[in-house]
Formats: structure tokens, C-alpha cells, sequence
């Protein structure tokens, strides 16, 4: 039988906090990346860029 | 703090143990003004996320009132002046009439697309909506406490309403982490009112 990742991940969480640094690592890790990514994307007028951006993409 | 638990209840409040993350900062930072004007309630991945879900997320989703223009106005200056911007505009004047069609909108920090806050206006017609805001749990990380959804109402909509292969996973985490204190009756009670979602 297969294992479910997502149960096997949360049971052992449940009972040990200390994977929550893992978890702290991922989140921070993905933050830090789309930072850096839109920082170098647009210039000076960033908002002006930004929402270009976001309308491209359908956020806007 | 009971040692080797990922969570407590205590008076309520379901607290979490572990560290504030830049995420959680974030939402602190924001909620620390919206709090200040109106009420809200934090839905859907963050709500995950804050416990435990292994997993990032670009927009952490808010459910607020459809308040009226000087309210909205009072938050929106506060919230620049904090340093968030607006996808939608600049002024409050020129974002007030989303609010009054219950659009949703989006706030980010400075120089920053992600992660965002998306504010999702409320009306009674959406039954479902308007029960969770109605009926908020406490939740809390270190210092920062917060409004989510009742755990099984949160996990009733993203299994019946949302059901993206994202939303039964974090349903699933939900449901295996906080599986000491689920109820049963209030799975019961919650399910016809997250059925009625959007009539």
C-alpha cells in the first residue's frame, strides 16, 4: 500500500514540533526566491511594472 | 506548553508551537492594522500553513466586511502609511467602489508582488461566508493570535466547495493534526451551511 505523504507528514509533526524548522525553512526559502525574482524583474516604477505584470498574468 | 505536541488548546485559543516565520510576520504586520478598523477572518491556506503544512502559498486569503467609505478609507491610508501597497490603486477613493461591488483586493508590502493579502468583501447572501466570519476561532503563534474558521468548518469547505487537490491535502493535514479535538457534531452541525455556500 502506498503511503500517503501527506498523513505520514502530519501524524509525525503532531507529536514533534521540531519538524515545524523544516517547515519554517520551505516558507522562507519560497519568500526569499520570489523576492529576489520580482526585485530584479522591474525597474524604478514598480508599481506601474507590477500591475502590467499582474495583469498579464490575470491577478489584476 | 505540554512538551513534544505540536499544539495546545488553551481557554480556546489553539496555539501553536513553533517560531514566527517571515510568512507569519507578514500577516502579523497586516493584521495588526485591519484589526484596528474592522473585523476579519483568515481563511483557506494560511490556515494550513500556520499549522504545519508543509507547503508555500503567494496570497493568504482575508475575509472582511463590505465597510463603508470613511472606515475604508481610515484602513486603506493606514495600511500605506505601514508600508503595504494596493494592486488595485493608490487612493482609497480610486479602490472604495471594489469594496462596494465585492471585489476582492490585494495588498503587498513595498516593492513586493508576493506574498499578498487578498481582502474578500462580505455579504449575508453568502451563507456560508458570513457564518465562519460570525464564528471566529482564535489561533496563535508566539505573539501574534489571529481569527481562522472553526477547524471543521475550514475543513468541510475545502473538501466540498474547493476540492482542488491542494485543498484536500491541506484538509487531510488538518483532519491528521488536529485530530484530538475535531467533533464530530460540529462536522454535523457545519456541513448543511457549507453546502449552502453561495446561495
Amino acid at each position: 500500500m502506498a503511503i500517503d505523504y501527506v498523513v505520514y507528514y502530519a501524524e509525525k509533526l503532531k507529536r514533534n514540533p521540531d519538524i515545524f524548522v523544516q517547515q519554517k525553512e520551505l516558507i522562507e526559502s519560497q519568500m526569499q526566491s520570489s523576492a529576489a525574482f520580482f526585485s530584479g524583474l522591474f525597474g524604478k516604477d514598480f508599481k506601474a511594472e507590477a500591475r502590467a505584470y499582474l495583469r498579464e498574468v490575470g491577478l489584476l | 506548553m505540554p512538551m513534544g505536541k505540536a499544539y495546545s488548546l488553551e481557554k480556546d485559543v489553539l496555539v501553536i508551537h513553533r517560531e514566527l516565520t517571515q510568512l507569519d510576520l507578514f500577516v502579523r504586520d497586516f493584521v495588526e492594522v485591519l484589526r484596528k478598523h474592522i473585523a476579519y477572518l483568515i481563511v483557506s491556506g494560511f490556515v494550513s500553513i500556520a499549522a504545519g503544512r508543509s507547503r508555500g502559498t503567494e496570497d493568504v486569503d482575508v475575509l472582511i466586511p463590505a465597510v463603508d467609505s470613511a472606515t475604508f478609507t481610515l484602513l486603506f491610508e493606514e495600511l500605506s502609511g505601514r508600508g503595504f501597497w494596493c494592486y488595485q490603486g493608490d487612493t482609497a477613493k480610486g479602490v472604495y467602489p471594489y469594496i462596494q461591488e465585492f471585489a476582492h483586493i490585494r495588498f503587498a508590502r513595498a516593492n513586493q508582488v508576493f506574498p499578498n493579502v487578498e481582502c474578500i468583501p462580505i455579504t449575508s447572501e453568502k451563507k456560508a461566508q458570513y457564518f465562519e466570519f460570525r464564528h471566529p476561532q482564535k489561533m496563535r503563534i508566539k505573539d501574534f493570535e489571529f481569527n481562522i474558521p472553526p477547524l471543521e468548518f475550514e475543513i468541510l469547505y475545502k473538501e466540498i466547495i474547493l476540492g482542488g487537490e491542494k485543498d484536500l491535502a491541506d484538509a487531510k493535514h488538518l483532519r491528521t493534526v488536529f485530530s484530538d479535538i475535531l467533533k464530530r457534531e460540529r462536522f454535523k452541525e457545519f456541513e448543511p451551511v457549507v453546502r449552502s455556500h453561495g446561495h
